[in-house]
Order: C-alpha cells, then sequence, then structure tokens
C-alpha cells in the first residue's frame, strides 16, 4: 500500500471514529433531556455512567490524531482535517460533560415535585440544542458549508429562550423563596442546554475551516 | 464470382492492383514511344488518381467513417442505431456484424434492467427498511423505507459509511461484528430518528466466493408501535388487578373484622356492611364497565341502528346533570342552533358519550366553573363539543387519555371515583359510529372534547 493511500484510509478511519464517539454523545444528551423532562433517576444513572465510554474513546481517539500529525506530517487540507478532528473531539466530550451535568440535575430535582412549571422553554431548548448538534455532524459529514453557516440562527434563538428562561426563574424566586434550589437548578439546565448549542457552533465552525480553510465566528 | 483466395483475399483487391500496374506499364509505354510527353502523362496519372481517391471515398472511407459514428454513438448507449449499408464487400460485412453486436447487446441489457427493475421493484415494496453495505462497511443502498425513517437520500449515502448515514453507535457496532464474523445476527435496537424508535435488526452476511465483494444486508423492522401496545397490555392487566384487588381487599378487611368481633356490635357491623355494600356495587360497576368496553371494542354492538335526533340526547343528558351541577356550583350552558341534521347510531350509546363527557368535564371543574355542550352542522357532519373551565389535561398526557385505564393523576382520579375507562368507552362508541373525537386543553383554563358524526339518512352503515 503506497503512503499516501495508507494516510488516506487512517483520515477516513479518523471522521469515523470521531462519528462513532459523536454516536454517542448525541444519544447521552437525548437520554439527558428525557431524564430530566420524566424525573427519570435511573435513565440518569445511565447517562453519568456512560460518559466514563465516552471519555475513553475521546483520549484514545485523540491519541490516533497526534499520532497522525506526528507521524505523516500532513499539509493543507490534509493537517486542517486532523486539527478539525481534534476541535470536533474536544466540542463532543465537553457536550457529553454537560450532559451528565443536565443528568446530575435531574438526579437533585428528582426527590420533590415539581413546583416550578417554567419547564416549556426548557424542552424547546433541549430540542433545538439537539438539532443543532445534529446539524454541526451532517455538516461534518457532507463537509456542508451552508448548513453549518445556517447554524446561526438556531443559536441566536437558544440565546434567546436562555435569556427568557433566566428572566422566568428569577422572578419565580423572587416571588417565593421556597423554590430557589429547584429553580437554580433548572437555571443551571438551561445554561447547560446553552452551552451545548454554543459548542454545535463549534463543530459548525470546525466544518467551515475544514473546507474552506477561513475562520468564521458563528456565534 | 464467389471463388476466394487465402486469407480472405478477395478479386476486387487483385483487380484493382492489376489494372494500376497494367495502366503504369501503358503510361510508360507510351513515354518510351514519345507519343506522350512526361507533362501529359503526369496530367493522365493524375487525373486516373483523381478517379481512383473518389472511388475509394465512395467505397471505403465513407462507409467506414459512419460506421466508426455509429459504433461511437452506441457506446454512448444508443443501441437502437442501425447501419444501413448493404454492399456485399468486407464493409457490408463489418456494418452487419455491428449491427448484430448491437441487437445482441440491446438484448442483454434489456434482460439485466429487467431484472435489476425486479429486484428495484421488491425492495421498494418492501415494509422492512433494507440496507446493503459492502465488505468495508460502505453503504451500497438503501431503500425507500430507510430514506423515509432516517429522513436520507439514496444518493447522498451511497459509498459512505454507516455512521455517516444513520448515527448510532449500536447499529454500528453490530454491522462491524456481522461483518467480522460473516455470522447472522438478529437484535433489538432503539434508534433516535429524532424520535426514539425501536427496530428489530436482522443482519445477514452476503455469501460471495470472492471474500473481497462479499458485505452485509440489514432488515430493520420498526417495532415501536408493537412493544407499546405491548407495554401497554401489561400496564392494561397491572391496573385491571389493581382496580379489582381495591374494592376486594377493603371488602376482605371488614369482613374479618366483622368475623373478630366487631359482627356483635350492630352499629359497627351496620356501618361496616354499608361500606362492603358500596365496595361490591363498585366492583360490580367496574366490571360491567369492562365488560362494555370489550363489547364495544368488539364492535358487537350498535344493535340499534336508527335515526337520531342530537339535540334531543343532548338536553336529556343534561337534565340528568342539572341537580349535580347546581350542587357543586358550575353553570351547566348548552349552545344548540335548530336545524341541525340528523345523524345514524344508537340513541342510548350517544347518550353514554355524552354523560361520560360531561361527567367528566362536571368532575374536573371546580366550583364557579362552566361546562358548555354547543353543537353545530360542518359539511355533512355533526360535530358536539363539551367544554370547561376545570383544572385541563398536561399537554404530555393528551395522546394517552382515551386509552383505557389511563389517568393523568391516580389518586386524584380514585378520589373522584374514575376508574380511566370512560374516555376509552366515548371514543369507541364515537368510531363505531364512524365520528371521530379529539381533545384540546390547557392546563389551568379547562378542556373541550369535541366529536363529529356523519350526518344524513344514508351516513354510515354499521361496519
Amino acid at each position: 500500500m503506497s503512503p499516501r493511500s495508507s494516510f488516506d484510509k487512517a483520515l477516513a478511519e479518523l471522521q469515523q471514529d470521531i462519528l462513532r464517539m459523536a454516536s454517542l454523545v448525541e444519544q447521552a444528551i437525548y437520554d439527558s433531556v428525557q431524564s430530566l423532562v420524566k424525573l427519570d433517576v435511573a435513565g440518569a444513572a445511565q447517562v453519568i455512567m456512560g460518559d466514563e465510554m465516552i471519555d475513553e474513546l475521546y483520549l484514545e481517539i485523540e491519541d490516533k490524531c497526534v499520532k497522525l500529525i506526528a507521524t505523516q506530517q500532513p499539509i493543507a487540507r490534509d493537517l486542517r482535517v486532523a486539527i478539525t478532528g481534534i476541535k470536533i473531539l474536544l466540542s463532543l466530550e465537553r457536550m457529553a460533560d454537560h450532559a451528565v451535568d443536565i443528568a446530575r440535575a435531574t438526579m437533585c430535582l428528582s426527590g420533590q415535585p415539581l413546583t416550578v412549571k417554567p419547564l416549556e422553554y426548557i424542552p424547546q431548548m433541549a430540542r433545538l440544542a439537539q438539532q443543532m448538534v445534529k446539524d454541526g455532524l451532517d455538516a461534518y459529514v457532507h463537509g456542508d458549508v451552508e448548513k453549518a453557516r445556517e447554524m446561526c440562527a438556531l443559536d441566536d434563538e437558544v440565546d434567546f429562550l436562555f435569556a427568557k428562561t433566566f428572566r422566568e426563574l428569577i422572578n419565580i424566586m423572587m416571588e417565593n423563596s421556597k423554590v430557589v434550589m429547584q429553580s437554580t437548578y433548572l437555571l443551571y439546565v438551561s445554561r447547560y442546554l446553552e452551552r451545548i448549542a454554543d459548542h454545535a457552533t463549534n463543530i459548525g465552525e470546525a466544518v467551515i475551516y475544514l473546507v474552506t480553510g477561513e475562520r468564521r465566528e458563528l456565534n | 464470382m464467389n471463388w476466394k483466395l487465402p486469407h480472405g483475399i478477395t478479386w476486387r483487391p487483385v483487380a484493382s492492383y492489376f489494372f494500376m500496374v497494367i495502366i503504369f506499364f501503358a503510361l510508360l509505354q507510351l513515354v518510351a514511344a514519345q507519343k506522350l510527353n512526361l507533362t501529359g502523362a503526369l496530367a493522365v496519372a493524375l487525373l486516373l488518381s483523381v478517379v481512383l481517391a473518389w472511388l475509394l471515398y465512395r467505397r471505403v472511407v465513407a462507409p467506414l467513417s459512419e460506421i466508426n459514428e455509429t459504433a461511437r454513438e452506441m457506446a454512448r448507449g444508443r443501441l437502437d442505431r442501425e447501419l444501413h449499408l448493404y454492399s456485399r464487400d468486407e464493409i457490408g460485412q463489418l456494418a452487419n456484424s455491428v449491427n448484430e453486436m448491437a441487437r445482441q447487446l440491446r438484448r442483454t441489457i434489456n434482460q439485466i434492467t429487467e431484472e435489476k427493475d425486479r429486484a428495484r421493484a421488491i425492495l421498494n415494496s418492501m415494509a422492512d427498511g433494507v440496507i446493503a453495505l459492502d465488505r468495508q462497511g460502505q453503504v451500497l443502498l438503501v431503500n425507500p423505507v430507510v430514506e423515509e425513517i432516517f429522513n436520507i437520500k439514496q444518493e447522498d449515502c451511497q459509498g459512505k459509511n454507516i455512521l455517516g448515514v444513520i448515527r448510532n453507535f449500536d447499529l454500528e457496532l453490530l454491522l462491524e461484528r456481522a461483518l467480522k464474523t460473516q455470522q447472522p445476527l438478529t437484535r433489538e435496537i432503539k434508534i433516535i430518528a429524532p424520535e426514539p424508535r425501536i427496530f428489530r435488526l436482522h443482519a445477514t452476511p452476503l455469501e460471495e466466493a470472492d471474500r473481497e465483494k462479499g458485505g452485509v444486508v440489514v432488515l430493520l423492522r420498526d417495532v415501536t408501535e408493537r412493544k407499546k401496545l405491548d407495554d401497554m397490555r401489561s400496564e392494561f392487566v397491572a391496573n385491571v388487578s389493581h382496580e379489582l384487588r381495591t374494592p376486594l381487599t377493603s371488602i376482605r378487611g371488614f369482613l374479618e373484622t366483622l368475623l373478630d368481633g366487631a359482627l356483635d356490635d350492630r352499629e359497627t357491623a351496620r356501618h361496616f356492611l354499608e361500606i362492603m355494600s358500596a365496595e361490591t356495587e363498585r366492583l360490580t360497576r367496574l366490571i360491567d364497565d369492562l365488560l362494555d368496553l370489550s363489547k364495544i371494542e368488539e364492535r358487537r354492538v350498535v344493535h340499534r341502528w336508527q335515526p337520531v335526533d342530537m339535540i334531543d340526547v343532548i338536553s336529556r343528558v343534561l337534565s340528568m346533570f342539572r341537580p349535580q351541577a347546581r350542587e357543586k356550583n358550575i353553570t351547566l350552558l348548552s349552545r344548540l342552533p335548530s336545524g341541525l341534521p340528523v345523524v345514524q347510531g344508537d340513541p342510548d350509546m350517544l347518550a353514554q358519550v355524552l354523560i361520560n363527557l360531561v361527567d367528566n368535564a362536571l368532575k374536573y371543574t371546580p366550583g364557579g366553573g362552566q361546562v358548555t355542550v354547543s353543537a353545530a352542522a360542518a359539511d355533512g357532519r355533526l360535530e358536539v363539543s363539551v367544554a370547561d373551565t376545570g383544572v385541563g389535561i398536561p399537554a404530555e398526557s393528551l395522546p394517552r387519555i382515551f386509552e383505557r385505564f389511563y389517568r393523568v393523576d391516580k389518586a386524584r382520579s380514585r378520589e373522584l371515583g374514575g376508574i380511566g375507562i370512560g374516555l376509552a368507552i366515548v371514543k369507541h362508541i364515537i368510531r363505531a359510529h364512524g365520528g371521530k373525537i379529539q381533545v384540546e386543553s390547557t392546563p389551568g383554563r379547562g378542556s373541550v372534547f369535541s366529536f363529529t358524526l356523519p350526518a344524513g339518512e344514508g351516513a354510515a352503515t354499521l361496519m
């Protein structure tokens, strides 16, 4: 096998590894949000335990990436593939951690009945954030710069919802000091979702950089 | 003249070369005898060359370039082209062979296309999703079911790794295993697309002598609905057992207390017996409801099929509930325009529908509220709705409230004496009448249940 084709094979494998990890992260985000909506402690525990595997995968793929750069010394687009690989991995790992954070919040919230009811924005934010993660990864799979750019609008929407949730929860806390605990956890959750959306835009930025070589802020 | 020299040399080239040599010698002779000077000889030679070249062009070059042109077109796929060269020389034979080749190719291609179309049609008409992967785990094809479930396009996924098409960890793991072990496997997996769906996955390795060529074919059967039904069934059994046991436990408890001596105290005994009687009644009612439901579910019941004036039914039901509404301080209103069409059905069953709906509305509306029953005609259908200003139904419960034994809040509904079966009966009666029921609700504001029935004399003959 010529060095070039073995290198191409390594790059294809790298993308596959990243997508494998991405599938786990997407699942973790989905499960954590579901565990919150249903206040399902068992589901939350599963998300928290599953993170170990994601972390392991992360280190393993990152090592592969580093080895690839060290041994093949890629240039131009090949180098960008390796570098964006590391960037996307990092974003994915952070998102998985936020999923764990949401699952932890679920565990804290599960003891008592939910008296605070502004939960309508949170599922909406969760839906948007999940859509963004999916869009970012789809853009990565297809090298679709247009799709990556379109994520901007979704991120704005998430930020807007976050601001709204924030105000509403603050109001609720000021009115009723008994629900401060609950409201704070919910506030955290909305913050985590907002961060997940931000990391999704990072993936979009990485895709744009990968395809065009230009850097662009999406959020 | 059909005789041939060996090696396919025919008389034509021999004759033409012979002719040329003769002319050459004749010209040499003429020049030698000084009958013709050099210029004249050259002129004659030129003239003859032009004639020969023209002949060559007509007989050889033009047909050859036509054949060439046609062959090129055929290569581009236009196999319906035919050459019309009927000369009996080599060129004519060549043209014939080309035509024959095109015909042969056309036949073979038609055959292959037909087979391919048939395979594609079978693949397309399958109710299960099909994904074929090659040895490297790259997608060869997906059928329309897969395209629809995962919202992808065949063109976009060809040659991609499965993870680039359906991002699911377990799916990739299973396919990898099937490719590696070359053993068929069957599993149930959950894929979020984008709602979670449960699939029964069946992966079969493709047997191929050439190890490079093999691959794996994956069948995905969506079993989400069946799983849901299974869950509902077990929930139903659990619910029924629970509902039957609750009054029974209570009856047994009081019975034991009576046997243990309470029987001697007339006053207590009487009180206990009253409770037991009420519980027995509850048990009877539960079993009656269950029987009703199962009869309606089996669609055997609409005995008395007749024209029904819904206004009449509604007024009857409302007058039944008036005292109860007054007691709870709820305003019971009706909005019934005149001239509504007549519907076909069983008046008692339709009354049962209204009874269940109005009863629910009164139960879940706090004092001072309002329950409104209205009817209207809407293109060939009669629409009846029961609106309340009660507690409402949370959005996540809305899709489930017509299920048997589903209750939004178990504790509260038991307190109110419900067993979670009323709306299931309503749904089945409406369905048996060829109608539809729907519900809208805002928690804290109230709910609106509305159903439509086909109107007119000829409406809905039974099933």
